[in-house]
């Protein structure tokens, strides 16, 4: 058979952010794939460079519409280990608790692409639909539904109260039950598995090779977690459960994805009831000293690492964020080889791409 | 048996959604009630501002703009197209003369509201 | 002469197979939005996106045969408006003669390969790709179905589906004799309508809009007209064969059990759009060949039985 090339972006009804694949396919089998990125590069190392640190927080956090908050939650830390102090142990709190809160919107978000993928558009709208109350506890305590701006340099920018405490309780229960569901259908649903199971299976040789991190890693047996290996303040006295599967394929990401959506949702109760007392934030001054320092956190797809270098004034003279995404696009090419044409949405929802992370 | 039970998990979600009413908002129809600490249009008092600049200094969006001739003289211009209401001015205003309210910010279709004037120290004077 | 002409443009034929097509869709889609716990569109929006669809300019790219293009969403329509003419609705039957179940088989199969001919002339590489999977679903969903469909004609005793509906009264419903071939149907003529879980050929994040890709305006109206007009054939043909005609005391009784049949059949196909997912082109293949076909020969070789 001839072989053709179909070009799946820069605008495909597949994708949601700009990125340009074109892929050899001979009949329905799929040879190999190229990728382009770039499309979405806004130049932000470069602006943070010409913004103090204050305005920076905000700049930081449109990095990403998706994982907004862990943006800013490791460039803060950052400043903070600059400037040599150390948060109140509530705000480390409510930054955890944002970060937890995030990861499982970010993931339910996930499944529902998933499933609007291959084809279970109830699935997609249910997911969406239970997603959005993660999103109102957030809009509810910071004040906004992606955008939150909880961070500030010092701390934290709002206070939780009883009343938002049972707030969050009730909605975190109601989500309880709709992710047990959502793992009921993975499990269950014949033609969501056939979909999934042993689409371009990944080995951990092979996830190691090419230094992939987060779900994706975990799905193949690569067992991994910042939180738990190089935790940021919070998370070394919180006990964080990581999920593995040795699978490799699309159904192993989905049950890693679906058992951490679960996971954070109880690290969140863990961290309301143990919320210590005291202020939210402390008074920093503008100027920062010389130094340079390295963050790294866990973000909802991976290891977030940040570099930060200043020249004693109040503007960065160096930022560099490496996201998540970028290794994980460069395995897409060698996943893409001998699949089915059908299976190409499935590869590209398995990595959980966030093309405005990796180009910035 | 518990495995049927899990089979029919997608059924009864469809079965409820179809009973329960429609989750969809129809907002400008229907009531929208947004939390009240939403950040929202931006509401200022000029009777509070003492003209300091600490706000434009931290906008990250460059969305406000004083021009000082004096201590006592100047006009505080605030553009509400470039404003991302990431609420560091409130945060700044050492006086609370800028505060977000939970309303939503509506569409402009007049050329005059692409820049406000929060506060020009000469009108108020007179 | 009179009577028919009315039967062509007005009942069974022209009008009232469109509004029911715009119905049908109307009715999916609503259906389809509380599942998803969605509002969904007012009734009007099939007949507006028609009408738009109509308004709008005819872009196609170079080098494509116009005329082609034109012709075959026509030579669809034309098919499946004549095979609605010999479908039986709310026991009315216009025309009929023995064997038209073969004919309304083989007019409702052309939307098919006409589909797969606009994939193939408009050039594009969705297009071709889509316009072969939908012939590769073709050879895999359309087995089953005609085996499916031919245990109410055996069980009749007749090609003719006005008689197989009439002998229904004397015999009862013929889905209590064949409640798995009924089921089969079902399954056959979702794949035939190309619906969720099997709408390979236009699957969105994978070929795009298949065969349809590239079509714009009136021709992608018409075409969207033929699959709302041959889903309603499918239902109507679907519940002539394993339903009947209920007689009842008052004729308007019986009219409104047949809309209730229907609207159950629209609810079956909406819900299995909704709780199943897309399968792969040779997943399907597989279904076809190795489950759909011995469970409808099953069928078959039941009810030779029972008529002995």
């Amino acid at each position: 058979m001839d072989k053709i090339s179909i070009p799946i972006g820069p605008q495909h009804p597949l994708l949601k952010e700009p990125l340009s694949m074109m892929v050899d396919i001979a009949g329905e089998k799929v040879l190999g794939g190229s990728l382009r990125l770039g499309y979405v590069h806004r130049g932000i190392e470069r602006l943070a460079q010409q913004r103090t640190y204050v305005q920076n927080v905000h700049l930081i956090e449109r990095i990403c519409g998706i994982c907004s908050h862990v943006h800013t939650t490791a460039y803060c830390y950052a400043v903070e280990a600059l400037l040599g102090i150390e948060i109140p142990p509530r705000a480390q709190y409510i930054r955890a608790l944002m970060c937890e809160l995030e990861r499982i919107h970010s993931h339910l978000l996930w499944l529902g692409i998933l499933a609007k993928h291959i084809g279970l558009e109830t699935i997609f709208m249910h997911t969406w639909h239970d997603r959005e109350m993660a999103l109102d506890i957030m809009e509810e305590i910071s004040g906004g539904r992606v955008s939150h701006a909880a961070n500030q340099i010092g701390g934290v920018r709002f206070d939780l109260d009883e009343e938002h405490g049972d707030m969050i309780r009730g909605i975190l229960k109601k989500l309880h039950s709709q992710v047990d569901g959502l793992l009921d259908i993975i499990e269950t649903e014949p033609a969501a598995i056939a979909r999934t199971k042993g689409v371009a299976p990944i080995s951990s040789d092979l996830i190691k090779a090419y230094g992939v991190v987060g779900p994706v890693a975990r799905a193949s047996g690569v067992d991994i977690d910042l939180r738990r290996d190089a935790p940021l303040p919070p998370y070394d006295k919180l006990q964080v459960k990581v999920v593995t599967h040795p699978g490799g394929d699309a159904w192993a990401r989905t049950y890693v994805r679906a058992e951490e959506t679960r996971v954070s949702l109880n690290l969140c109760e863990k961290i309301l009831e143990d919320l210590p007392e005291g202020d939210v934030s402390l008074r920093t001054p503008r100027r920062v000293p010389e130094g340079e320092v390295i963050i790294r956190s866990e973000a909802p797809r991976g290891e977030l690492f940040y570099y930060l270098r200043s020249d004693g004034s109040d503007k960065p003279a160096r930022l560099k964020v490496r996201t998540p995404t970028l290794a994980a696009l460069s395995l897409l090419p060698v996943q893409l080889a001998e699949i089915n044409v059908a299976d190409i949405p499935v590869v590209l929802a398995g990595v959980d791409l966030c093309i405005a992370c990796a180009d910035r | 048996m518990n495995r049927i039970k899990k089979r029919l998990t997608i059924l009864n979600a469809v079965i409820e959604a179809m009973i329960k009413s429609p989750e969809t908002v129809k907002y400008p129809f229907g009531d929208l009630t947004l939390p009240e600490g939403y950040r929202g249009k931006i509401e200022f008092d000029p009777d509070k501002c003492s003209g300091c600049g600490l706000c434009v200094r931290d906008c990250p969006a460059e969305a406000l703009h004083l021009n000082k001739k004096s201590r006592e003289e100047y006009t505080l211009l605030y553009y509400p197209a470039r404003c991302a209401y990431c609420g560091q001015c409130e945060d700044s205003c050492r006086h609370g003369a800028i505060s977000h309210s939970n309303k939503l910010v509506g569409a402009t279709t007049h050329k005059d509201d692409w820049v406000l004037v929060f506060k020009d120290s000469k009108a108020s004077q007179e | 002469m009179i009577r028919s002409v009315f039967n062509l443009l007005v009942f069974p034929g022209f009008i009232f197979l469109v509004l029911s097509g715009l119905t049908f869709e109307w009715l999916d889609r609503k259906f389809l939005a509380r599942f998803q716990r969605r509002v969904g569109p007012p009734w009007y929006q099939p007949l507006a996106d028609l009408i738009k669809l109509f308004s709008k300019e005819d872009l196609l790219p170079k080098n494509v045969n116009d005329f082609l293009a034109a012709l075959l969403p026509l030579v669809s329509l034309a098919a499946v408006l004549t095979a609605g003419l010999y479908v039986p609705i709310a026991g009315y039957k216009a025309f009929s003669f023995e064997g038209d179940l073969i004919v309304i088989i083989f007019l409702m199969s052309v939307p098919t390969l006409a589909y797969y001919l606009a994939g193939i002339i408009s050039l594009g590489i969705y297009s071709v790709l889509g316009g072969g999977r939908s012939l590769l679903q073709f050879f895999s969903y359309e087995v089953p179905l005609l085996i499916a469909l031919s245990g109410p004609a055996i069980l009749g005793g007749s090609w003719s589906v006005s008689s197989i509906m009439t002998s229904q009264g004397n015999l009862g419903s013929f889905i209590l004799f064949q409640p798995l071939g009924f089921v089969l149907a079902v399954v056959g003529l979702i794949g035939k309508l190309k619906r969720d879980p099997f709408d390979i050929p236009k699957a969105k994040s994978e070929v795009v809009g298949g065969s349809l890709t590239e079509f714009s305006g009136p021709t992608l109206g018409f075409w969207n007209l033929v699959m709302d007009i041959q889903a309603v054939i499918g239902i109507f043909l679907l519940i002539d064969l394993y339903f009947g005609w209920t007689k009842m005391s008052h004729p308007s009784l019986s009219i409104i059990i047949f809309i209730i049949e229907c609207l159950i059949l629209v609810l079956i196909l909406s819900g299995t759009s909704a709780i199943f997912a897309r399968l792969r082109i040779d997943q399907l293949a597989g279904l076809g060949w190795r489950i759909l076909v011995p469970l409808a020969l099953l069928q078959l070789g039941f009810i030779i039985l029972m008529g002995i």
